[in-house]
């Protein structure tokens, strides 16, 4: 029973994981995507009416990436080309979002009377590896968006701290002038990060749709898109922090399908764990100490002054 | 003749409808040293960042060796071999030193052991001692500054512009440098600095290159000219000093401001002042001098209240005012001109009046019926326009249309105002041209004869030597000792800010 509970908490922690990568990443180069909440959603969206119309996972998930970066864009070019503010910006672009999903739902589909289903991406057990007792069923059996994190969690830690972009990418978060300086483009690199956090942030989504229940509701994200922008914060600006806070929420939120599914409501209201990893959450990050925040977070820059 | 190394022809930039550059035109050669000489605002700093790629001219050419180049960013600067050391340094304070020296330059994956060994053989090649690991923010400014001369090097520089490079060092380590820069151009590399100290000009430069109001107007040779034409040059008049009359000591005066043993200390570090006790006398200007970040601003925030102390008594007036609010202090009569007039003393999207009352808004004297009177407080404000000279269309203008030295001149109307008994200045004319300085040292001194204590925090020397009676060096956070105004010399007082007590010490 433990492991199928762990097994299914980081099932869950895999859009968490995509997520609060991407928004480290763009965050170390000052660019809070607080539109994160929005591209998760685009990416659900994109992801499902991709399978949808074509029958293969892979398109769809392409379709999400398109979906996602596409919200991502407008919203590099709002705050880093346009100079506005991050917060604003990002909530207006959620909204919109919902919007958008909901609306152009309805245009291709109207309203049916069953919710539409396509084929959740399937299990794949790994040879060898998935007959491992205890860690075989948790890591190994796992679907392919998964087993992709588990490559890109290195590689970011990779990219960040032992290669040139990576130092490129810190520099730009802490003191944007001494990348200019340097001859690079602030705002060029402000830009790329946060279309990556738009292709992650849309498979992100697409793992809710097309990965795990098979099926788009405009409410589906119900801001996990925030509590990987939380992560973010909790895990220090870091990938391996981003890992250990992942699975931490991840864990919760298996705990809370779980009681669900055998009835724990008797002895505790089931909306408690429904609610504990966004009490998590607020208790994580006042209680947290140390903030290692990149010192331009939240900052557009302009060279004229 | 041979082409000089580099050379600008008729270089304009205009900022919206201003005017930054006009029509700058002068060259570089081989292993000269060109000092580019303006006041603040003259248009210096932005016609290096031309030059080095940060800005785009909208007229005029560049050339190297009668070749013409465009430069359109700071890469195409370097590969032609030039480096601009910034006057904020653009360092990422949270990043190692060598970090900060690879940054843009590595490819692909960092190999930071080899990384570090090139960095400590380029220091060791120039003399410099830095640790190649230490974060940057953990660095004194000297050594900051290093590492950013460390950075060109690395790109191997051959032009390499400086952006007011003494403004943050020690007299001494301004002389480490002026050594440094004597035998980098020695092998035929050449230097720009901009400044607008005559004296280090007259030291180092072969060549001073004048600029006033984004003109050139003076191209000298450094031998052929001296400090007086050089100051007319740069401001365009004769500038009398302000005069500060002796005083007179036979009369005892009262002691106003009394600070005692002062300690302030965060629990398990290093106090951020220790031990600090001194008074001033009324009609007095007691100057602290030292360089900046040695705990200036936190004795002024403790004096004026915005810092609570762990230790230690302040009395004005014998009253101890240790425990009293910033706001009761201001009623105490204190005025107080902080560092960073945007941060902590004006609100740049309010009009004049707005901010005059600003700090005293708590008076009733600003209310009638309830309610603001604006009449009193325009005409205030108007008085404070004429009284100060300040440039500004009137009392309903917004304090960010004004420029840098007539905000400053507002700020220091509403705190001479407030400042009845004791008035802190810290670092008054920072940022402002000759002009500028120029009145808000005449209206300090006047204040001085009218019988108001005054403490004066700044880091020019000559802005200490000119005005005060009593100097103060503080170093990390305590005094090196309290000496009269003839009691000191540059050469002395250079080394008490760099922590000596003795000359014998270096």
């Amino acid at each position: 029973m433990i492991v199928s509970l762990l097994s299914r908490a980081l099932m869950m922690s895999t859009p968490l994981l995509y997520g609060s990568i991407a928004e480290v990443i763009a965050e170390r180069t000052g660019m809070m995507v607080t539109a994160i909440e929005g591209i998760f959603l685009m990416g659900a969206w994109g992801g499902f009416v991709g399978t949808y119309l074509t029958g293969s996972a892979f398109i769809g998930i392409l379709m999400a990436m398109a979906t996602g970066t596409m919200t991502a864009a407008i919203y590099g070019i709002v705050c880093i080309f346009l100079k506005q503010h991050q917060v604003v910006t990002g909530t207006a672009i959620n909204i919109l979002a919902a919007g958008f999903c909901t609306y152009f739902q309805r245009v291709l589909f109207g309203i049916p009377t069953s919710p539409l289903k396509i084929d959740p991406l399937s299990q794949i057990a790994i040879p060898v590896l998935s007959k491992i007792p205890v860690i075989g069923p948790i890591f190994f059996y796992q679907n392919s968006l998964t087993y992709l994190v588990y490559f890109i969690i290195p590689l970011s830690y990779f990219l960040l701290f032992r290669t040139s972009i990576g130092l490129i990418i810190r520099s730009t978060g802490e003191n944007p002038e001494a990348v200019d300086v340097a001859g690079i483009n602030v705002n060029g690199v402000r830009f790329v990060v946060v279309l990556l956090a738009g292709v992650m942030g849309g498979v992100a989504g697409a793992f809710y749709s097309v990965g795990y229940l098979g099926m788009f509701t405009t409410n589906m994200i119900g801001g996990r898109g925030w509590i990987a922008f939380a992560i973010c914060f909790l895990g220090n600006w870091n990938p391996k922090g981003a890992v250990i806070g992942t699975v931490v929420f991840g864990f919760t939120e298996a705990i809370a399908i779980y009681m669900q599914s055998i009835g724990g409501g008797s002895y505790f209201p089931n909306e408690l764990f429904i609610a504990l990893p966004y009490i998590l959450t607020i208790v994580l990050t006042v209680c947290r100490k140390n903030f290692n925040v990149p010192a331009k977070l939240g900052v557009a820059y302009s060279k004229e002054n | 003749m041979e082409a000089p190394y580099f050379e600008l022809r008729n270089v304009s930039k205009y900022f919206a409808r201003v005017v930054a550059n006009k029509d700058i035109s002068f060259s570089i050669g081989h292993g000269e040293v060109v000092a580019l000489l303006g006041e603040n605002g003259a248009g210096k700093s932005t016609v290096m960042k031309i030059l080095y790629g940060l800005y785009k001219a909208d007229e005029g050419q560049i050339f190297m060796e009668g070749k013409e180049q465009k430069i359109n960013s700071p890469k195409d600067a370097m590969a032609l071999g030039i480096s601009m050391i910034q006057q904020h340094f653009s360092l990422v304070p949270a990043h190692t030193v060598t970090e900060n020296i690879i940054l843009g330059n590595v490819h692909g994956k960092i190999d930071y052991e080899a990384c570090k060994k090139t960095v400590k053989n380029l220091a060791q090649q120039y003399g410099f001692d830095i640790p190649v690991d230490a974060k940057v923010s953990d660095l004194a400014v000297g050594v900051q500054q290093k590492v950013e001369i460390l950075k060109a090097l690395y790109l191997d520089a051959k032009l390499l512009i400086m952006d007011e490079p003494t403004a943050v060092l020690t007299p001494q380590e301004s002389e480490k440098l002026m050594e440094f820069v004597k035998n980098y151009t020695k092998k035929g590399n050449s230097v720009i600095f901009i400044t607008h100290k005559l004296k280090e000009v007259m030291e180092v430069a072969d060549r001073i290159v004048v600029m006033r109001n984004g003109i050139l107007c003076g191209n000298l040779n450094s031998k052929e000219t001296n400090e007086i034409e050089l100051a007319r040059k740069m401001i365009g008049k004769d500038i009398v000093p302000a005069e500060r009359k002796k005083e007179d000591t036979k009369q005892e005066k009262e002691v106003k401001l009394k600070v005692n043993r002062i300690l302030v200390q965060k629990k398990g570090e290093l106090p951020i002042l220790h031990d600090i006790s001194f008074d001033i006398k009324a009609g007095e200007i007691f100057g602290i001098a030292g360089v900046s970040g040695n705990g200036q601003d936190e004795l002024c925030e403790v004096i004026s209240g915005a810092r609570k102390v762990t230790e230690g008594e302040i009395l004005l007036n014998d009253e101890d005012i240790t425990k009293l609010s910033i706001q009761e202090r201001i009623e105490k009569g204190m005025g107080y001109v902080p560092v960073d007039r945007h941060r902590d003393a004006m609100i740049m999207n309010m009009t004049l009046s707005e901010n005059m009352m600003l700090k005293t808004s708590f008076n009733k004297k600003w209310k009638k019926h309830g309610l603001i009177d604006k009449t009193k407080l325009d005409a205030y404000t108007k008085k404070a326009i004429e009284d100060y000279m300040i440039k500004a269309p009137g009392p309903d203008a917004e304090a960010k249309g004004l420029s840098g030295g007539n905000q400053q001149k507002v700020i220091l109307a509403r705190e001479v105002d407030n400042g009845k008994e004791l008035l802190i200045l810290n670092q008054p004319t920072r940022g402002l041209d000759l002009g500028a300085i120029n009145n808000i040292h005449t209206a300090v001194l006047e204040e001085r004869n009218k019988g108001k204590s005054v403490l004066l925090v700044s880091t020019e020397l000559t802005e200490i030597f000119d005005l005060c009676d009593r100097i103060a060096v503080i170093y990390k956070g305590g005094f090196m000792g309290i000496y009269n105004h003839d009691e000191l010399t540059t050469g002395k007082i250079g080394l008490l800010m760099a922590g000596y007590v003795r000359e014998g010490e270096v």
